[in-house]
């Protein structure tokens, strides 16, 4: 299932919540874990001089600077590893998102484990100039799924058991659900699959009346049945539901209320990293507030 | 110790080399060792006697001493108004030294006249405007980075840049099948918001020959995406060389002339290959001047031009624009207070000043465009130029200098800077990171990206 | 004395001075270099030209470029001086009488208030740009005592031709001075700082060509000077 994992970290406290998820996921599955660190941003023009994210001071990064960093992460992350971890670590430099891309190209991982937002105490200057986060542009151009951990609640400590899969019918829910499936299956784990009706008059344009409501959630219901139907009975325990409300806040709650472990989802590629997170698609908006990892996928 | 182990006269031309050469943090070492260099005064003498010749030995010899350069030196005007750094005078007491001496000189006037020639002057060249006699100072410096390097006497990080264009024709280590696949990944990235995105790798007789800077290739490959998304939207065929692909020249900024034949050459042999009818380079200053101003004369072309018509990406990009082959949909414009740094390599060194005020006419809604004080060929450096950004050295007078930048931009009002020159970006971001002035800047590509009114064929499936 | 001082002197510093300065002046352009410098002198001799003469006229013109115009006091000093400097030998009534006895040349002469005026604007210009040598530290720094005694040898024709025309002491005293002085100035224009009265148009024209031909005169800009 995960072969091979790539997390994604800035070794601070940022990314402590992912770190339990990847750690723990790599032990139960016994993946090879690779610990990937961008230490910092390099300039545009000429340099040999690197800010350092961790200390914030400008540096020379040469074999020397990388081995004492990549002793560093190693330290940080001591508890976690042992013999049994097949683990390697990665120090690189340069801006965050495309280098984390740029070794998922190298690896080809199974999955990309990254923490959420890492807070303002660390933006750089770079960030500014750069529009979107980390996260958003490894989601949207990741190859394959990008497990995200934002909240401390969302980290799971034991293995998975329940599985949310929301949809919005488009092709990529398709492969999200593919993927969904194939977890659930090899993971034997409950699923449940959902859909939430996007009511507010700002996306439909106008007040829906609670008949109208009611006749898209019968279609929406109809829909899914349809589509993930058949192949939801090759597992043992699943559900299928339709909420009413704004998309991600019913996600979340929906996830809530089933003891979701894990949050599986399409993301819209359509959707250009430019955008505020703060006004970006569902997928962002469920991560930052989901009590459970999420897992975008896209391609 | 004459010749150190880092610090010496040879060259860099190996990758081993070089990789010893950064072994040495921050070049701490080097800079021992450089206490140590002796100078070969025949040689100096020698080189001297061959390449220094009327133009310059004539502007030595009637400079008047007048001082009107003084306050055309932003540096001289950030430091407080130190004689010191008059141009005239900086010019006078290094390089006149030194012919004045016929190049007996010892070592400790060498490292100061390497920190006037690299901390002191960007080589904007804007004290040659403000000369009657007409002397510009910056070319002189040019000249005396040269001599310097020559004798050893070269910031570390520089003697390693020159050392890459010798190594790799590129001032990092980029490979060539670096350069293929990384613009490659980028297209296919890209290509699913943009279908049909490819890049024309070694095509013959294209339109147009893209090269590129090797820092966008290593560190900012969304660069090249960008560039592609561009050519593509506008319809144009467009190709890269798979060798001779870099367009910039820190052997420029270090004055190593063989290095910058090497180079340049490098770039000519790939005009020559594909046969392009133009070239293009990225949004950078000084790979512009390095490759299409001098290159031509240090690769001892007599006409002083390149193979092929070669342009700089902002008179494409106006071209783009004014002939609406890239179309602005106006209700994406830019509608704050926005301001633009003229790059002192084409602006003040091939007067492109009309390409990026085209530019800002299309992008930016009327009435909110504001122009720095002094523009175009009179604008400042930013601070940054000539390779100073880059040398750790002397990183303080760097930040000093930033300041005239700096108050050039607030006193715009702008929140916004375009800034189409990889040096100029850097200096800003280093401008805003030291005193957070809460500025924010772009180059053009990807400004112009998101405000592109795309045509439906060229429209996502949704 | 006078006879001696109008006759071979004269004709030694006259001399020593139109050769030298065609000597100097055919060194110059012969020391250029297409690739050292880095422009196509040849190749583009219309843009070069073009370059060349925008550079010079510009900066003939009182307050005709930014430089001048960003600094106002050195462009009124210079210009006071210059004007003068360069006007006088030619056209003051003793000398255009005196050019034509000796060459056959004849010119316009100028009114004799225009010319008191234009010395005494050069030797008030001239005390103020030893004024500014004194005072400014970024002038100072860099001035040595050969750019005062350039400004010595220049400023003394001017001194010793206003003594004798206001006849203030003895009167063939002062312009035998005012005619040494003058010769002294003519030997000296070719072998000092003082070449820049023709090495200016040289310097200012490869600096036009510069821009005329690399940096953006073949693309349609004007330099902006």
């Amino acid at each position: 299932m995960f072969k091979k994992i790539l997390f994604a970290t800035s070794a601070t406290a940022a990314s402590d919540h992912a770190a339990r998820v990847a750690f723990n996921i790599a032990r139960s599955y016994q993946s090879a874990l690779n610990i990937f660190h961008v230490l910092g941003v390099p300039s545009r023009g000429y340099s040999q001089v690197v800010v350092d994210v961790k200390t914030k001071e400008r540096v020379d990064v040469d074999e020397d600077y990388l081995a004492w960093v990549n002793e560093d992460i190693k330290t940080y992350y001591a508890k976690y590893l042992d013999e049994r971890l097949h683990y390697t670590i990665d120090v690189a430099v340069g801006l965050p998102a495309r280098e984390i891309l740029r070794q998922a190209k190298k690896l080809t991982p199974d999955l990309i484990v990254i923490g959420g937002s890492t807070g303002d105490e660390d933006e750089t200057v770079y960030k500014k100039s750069s529009a979107g986060t980390t996260l958003q542009k490894v989601a949207k151009a990741s190859h394959c799924p990008v497990l995200v951990v934002n909240r401390p609640a969302a980290s799971f400590w034991g293995g998975l058991s329940n599985i949310v899969f929301g949809t919005d019918f488009s092709k990529t829910s398709e492969k999200a659900f593919d993927f969904a499936m194939k977890v659930a299956k090899a993971l034997d784990c409950e699923m449940h699959v959902f859909h939430a009706l996007d009511i507010s008059p700002l996306h439909g344009g106008r007040m829906l009346s609670q008949d109208e409501i009611e006749q898209q959630i019968r279609e929406a219901t109809r829909k899914i049945r349809a589509l993930y139907g058949a192949r939801l009975k090759e597992l043992s325990h699943y559900s299928m539901d339709v909420w009413e409300g704004i998309p991600y806040v019913e996600i979340v709650k929906y996830a809530r209320d089933k003891h979701a472990d894990l949050l599986i989802m399409a993301h819209h590629s359509r959707k250009l990293p430019s955008q505020d997170i703060r006004m970006g698609g569902n997928v962002e908006q469920v991560i930052v507030r989901a009590g459970c990892p999420v897992i975008s996928i896209n391609k | 110790m004459p010749e150190g182990k880092f610090c010496n006269k040879k060259p860099v031309d190996t990758a081993e080399g070089i990789t010893q050469l950064l072994s040495d943090t921050s070049g701490n070492t080097y800079y021992k060792e450089m206490k140590e260099l002796t100078v070969d005064s025949d040689l100096l003498w020698k080189t001297i006697q061959n390449t220094c010749k009327s133009r310059i030995r004539t502007w030595l010899e009637i400079c008047a001493h007048c001082g009107m350069c003084a306050e055309s030196c932003f540096l001289y005007q950030v430091n407080g108004r130190d004689p010191k750094q008059v141009p005239a005078y900086k010019i006078q007491s290094t390089l006149g030294k030194i012919i004045q001496k016929k190049g007996k000189v010892d070592n400790a006037f060498m490292r100061h006249a390497m920190e006037v020639a690299w901390s002191q002057c960007t080589c904007c060249n804007r004290c040659g405007m403000y000369c009657p006699h007409g002397i510009d100072t910056g070319i002189m410096f040019g000249y005396l980075r040269g001599l310097l390097y020559q004798q050893g006497f070269v910031p570390w990080e520089l003697k390693i840049g020159a050392g890459m264009h010798r190594v790799y024709n590129a001032q990092m280590d980029v490979t060539d099948a670096d350069f293929v696949d990384t613009f490659e990944w980028m297209v296919e990235e890209y290509e699913e918001d943009y279908p049909g995105l490819t890049v024309p790798v070694d095509k013959e007789g294209a339109d147009i020959m893209y090269t590129v800077n090797a820092r966008e290739v290593k560190h900012y490959p969304e660069d090249l995406a960008e560039a592609a998304v561009l050519f593509h939207m506008a319809g144009e065929n467009w190709t890269v060389p798979s060798k001779g692909w870099e367009e910039t020249s820190l052997a420029m900024f270090a004055g190593d002339w063989a290095a910058c034949k090497i180079q340049v050459e490098s770039v000519y042999a790939a005009m020559e290959r594909l046969k392009p009818k133009r070239m293009i380079g990225t949004e950078c200053g000084h790979a512009h001047r390095a490759t299409v101003i001098e290159g031509p004369y240090w690769a001892g072309r007599k006409d002083g031009l390149p193979p092929v018509e070669s342009i700089h990406y902002v008179e494409w990009l106006a071209e783009a624009l004014n002939t609406g082959k890239l179309k602005i949909d106006p209700s994406k414009r830019i509608k704050e207070l926005v301001t633009l740094q003229d790059s002192c390599n084409y602006i003040r060194n091939q007067g492109l000043k009309q390409a990026t005020r085209d530019i800002m006419k299309h992008i930016v809604e009327p009435g909110y465009f504001v122009e720095m004080s002094p523009n175009k060929e009179h604008n400042y450096c930013c601070g940054g130029g000539g390779g100073f950004n880059g040398i750790g050295l002397y990183r303080k007078q760097r930040n000093i200098a930033l300041i005239k930048k700096r108050d050039q931009i607030l006193a715009t009002g702008a929140k916004l800077v375009l800034a189409p020159c990889h040096n100029c970006w850097d200096a800003i971001r280093d401008l805003e990171e030291e005193y957070d002035i809460g500025i924010r800047w772009s180059f053009l590509k990807p400004v112009i990206i998101k405000m592109l009114d795309i045509p439906d064929h060229l429209k996502p499936e949704e | 004395m006078h006879d001696l001082l109008t006759g071979v002197f004269f004709w030694i510093a006259l001399g020593v001075c139109l050769i030298g300065m065609l000597a100097r002046f055919i060194m110059y352009f012969r020391g250029l270099s297409w690739q050292l410098d880095r422009v196509a002198y040849t190749s583009h001799p219309a843009a070069g030209v073009k370059g060349a003469v925008r550079s010079i006229y510009k900066w003939l013109i009182p307050f005709g470029t930014y430089g001048w115009r960003t600094q106002p006091f050195i462009a009124v000093a210079f210009f006071g001086f210059h004007i003068g400097a360069v006007l006088l030998p030619f056209f003051l009534l003793g000398h255009t009488l005196f050019l034509k006895e000796k060459l056959g040349i004849s010119f316009i002469s100028l009114n004799a208030t225009v010319a008191d005026g234009l010395a005494w604007a050069a030797v008030i210009s001239a005390f103020f740009l030893v004024l500014r040598r004194l005072v400014l530290p970024e002038v100072r720094i860099m001035t040595t005592l050969q750019d005062y005694f350039i400004l010595l040898i220049s400023i003394a024709p001017f001194a010793t031709g206003l003594l004798a025309r206001y006849e203030i002491g003895n009167y063939s005293f002062w312009l035998n001075m005012h005619i040494f002085c003058g010769e002294l100035l003519l030997i000296a224009i070719p072998f000092t700082k003082l070449s820049h009265v023709f090495l200016f148009f040289a310097s200012r024209a490869q600096l036009g060509m510069d821009f005329g031909i690399k940096r953006g005169g073949m693309k349609g800009t004007k330099m902006a000077w």
